[in-house]
This record gives C-alpha cells, structure tokens and sequence, in this order.
C-alpha cells in the first residue's frame, strides 16, 4: 500500500475508534483543526479534554493528510507511522476513560 | 532571506462558491524561515523542495505552473516562473491505481461500519477527484478544479446532487464547516458508489491491474 493510502488509513483507525465509541452529538468527520473544533463545540469537549489534545497531536501528525488536499497526489510526507501509531492506542485508551 | 508567496486553486480559477476556500503557497529558503509560517493557512515549502518536484514532473508542480498566481516576493522576481516548464508527469496510471485502491477501501469501510460514514464519504471524493486530475494529464489537459471528475472528457455519470453531497463530506471533513450530511444523503451517495467504481474502472488502462 502506498503512504498516502497508509496515512488516510490511519485516520480512518482513529476516527472509528473516537466515533464508534459512544453516543456522540455529533460525530467526528476528520482530522483537520476545523472538523475537530467543530466536533469539540458540538459535544462540549473542553479545550484541554486529554481525548481531543491527543487527536490534536495525532492531527498534525496526519497535517497534509488532514487539511491539504490539493497536495495530496505529491507524497510528500514525513515518516510518521510510528508515532501516528502510538498516538492511535492512547486515543483507544482515552476513550475508555473520556466523559462524553 | 527570500520569500515568495503565490495564490492558487480555486480562487486563480474563478471557482468561488460558498465552499471556496483560498489556498497560498509560502516558497521559503531554509526550513528554520518555514517554520515560522502558520501551516494552516499556507502550504509551505522550501525552495530546494519546490526545485525537486518540478524535476519530479510532480502533478502539484505542473498545478503549481499552470495555476499559481504571485502575490508577494521579498526580492521582486518570480520564482516559480523562473523555474521554466516541471519535467513530463509520467505517473499517472500508477497514482489512478493509488486513488481507486483508496476508492475502494473506502467503499469497504461504509459497508462494514455504520460510523465515520462522512468521513468515508470525503475519501471517495478524494479518490475521485485526484483520479480525474491524474487522468486528465493523460489526455494532454490538466484539470485541477474540485468537480474534475465531471469535467474530464469522460466525465463520471454522477446527478449533480450525489456530487455536491460528496463535495459536502470532504468539505466537513477538512474544514468543518456546513450543514451535517442527513442519512438519507448519505444512503443516496452510498448506492452511487458503483457508478464511480465503473467509471474508474473504464479509464485505467486494460494492462493495469488494482
């Protein structure tokens, strides 16, 4: 699988993980700056909710992916996997424990 | 230290809509000069870089020749256009392929979970759009627009409905703004989907296996 499949793949984890979990007001869309304030306000996450400060990380991990896509046929990405990865498991964990 | 800024996409077609947004690009001399630049609303790059994906024939090169508009240069020259023509894009049935996996992964994750459909949604637009970019360099006419995959000579039999709802997703998606999608959109855009597999499927190359 290519990089860029490998990146929209890991969103997708991500975003199940946080949208499968509970009842949500509204779901999370993507990892950009706007759908996560815009899912933030929806369902009244505060600002320094650990859940949202790592899907903030894990964003702009995920930058180009997220928020650029008329970029997004160049391939130009860092190797992030790793770190995307860890991120991803402490999103697991802190939706167990989130109090949405 | 040198710095150029150039606008490009929608806005240097004249695409404006209530979903337009503006995309600037920063061309900076060293990654300290870059990072002092808010990402969020420039696509940043070194000049290095911006050399390396000209040679590249990159398609983001090409949209960037084609496109791009100076705004601003801290040494009155143009950098883009000083770098003359980006070398041919040779990739394109390699990157269609890329695209039409993402399509139908994409396809695959509306089908096995009920959540995150929207952002299923944004990834066949994704898909879509970038798989008519690519092609339509094969076809000797780059097209860059968001509604590429109705524009290309043969265009993806889509109602401007469905379109416009995929649109919505990715819009959502990345920016957060607009009117949530309802399940009834979202139960249209997911019956249409053959229809874009079909027409991916009727541009690749007969020798070319996904």
């Amino acid at each position: 699988m290519s990089e860029f499949n490998n990146r929209i793949d890991a969103q997708r984890r991500i975003l199940r993980i946080v949208n499968g979990s509970r009842n949500l007001r509204e779901e999370l869309f993507g990892l950009s700056s706007g759908a996560l304030e815009r899912w933030a306000r929806a369902n009244n996450v505060g600002q320094h909710d650990p859940l949202l400060e790592l899907l903030n990380q894990a964003a702009s991990k995920l930058f180009f992916l997220s928020n650029k896509s008329q970029e997004q046929i160049t391939d130009e990405y860092q190797s992030l996997s790793a770190e995307v990865a860890v991120l991803t498991e402490r999103i697991q964990a802190a939706t167990s424990n989130a109090s949405l | 230290m040198k710095r150029h800024l150039y606008a490009f996409g929608s806005l240097c077609r004249g695409e404006i809509d209530e979903l337009s947004d503006v995309d600037l690009l920063a061309c900076v001399e060293t990654q300290d000069q870059a990072r002092t630049i808010d990402t969020g609303r420039f696509s940043v790059y070194t000049r290095d870089r911006i050399r390396v994906l000209w040679r590249e024939g990159n398609p983001f090169a090409w949209h960037l020749h084609l496109e791009a508009k100076l705004v601003f240069a801290s040494d009155g020259a143009d950098f883009l256009r000083e770098l003359g023509v980006p070398r041919e894009y040779e990739k394109a049935d390699e990157d269609c392929v890329k695209f039409m996996r993402l399509f139908e992964e994409s396809v695959q994750s509306l089908h096995s979970t009920s959540d995150s459909q929207v952002f299923h949604l944004s990834c066949i637009f994704l898909a879509a759009r970038n798989f008519a970019t690519c092609y339509s360099f094969t076809r000797g006419s780059p097209i860059f627009s968001r509604r590429s995959p109705l524009l290309i000579e043969s265009p993806v039999a889509l109602s401007t409905d469905v379109f416009d709802t995929l649109v919505r997703a990715r819009v959502l998606s990345t920016r957060g703004i607009g009117e949530a999608l309802t399940p009834h959109e979202i139960s249209v855009a997911v019956r249409a989907c053959p229809q874009i597999h079909d027409w991916m499927q009727s541009l690749l190359p007969s020798e070319v296996s996904v």
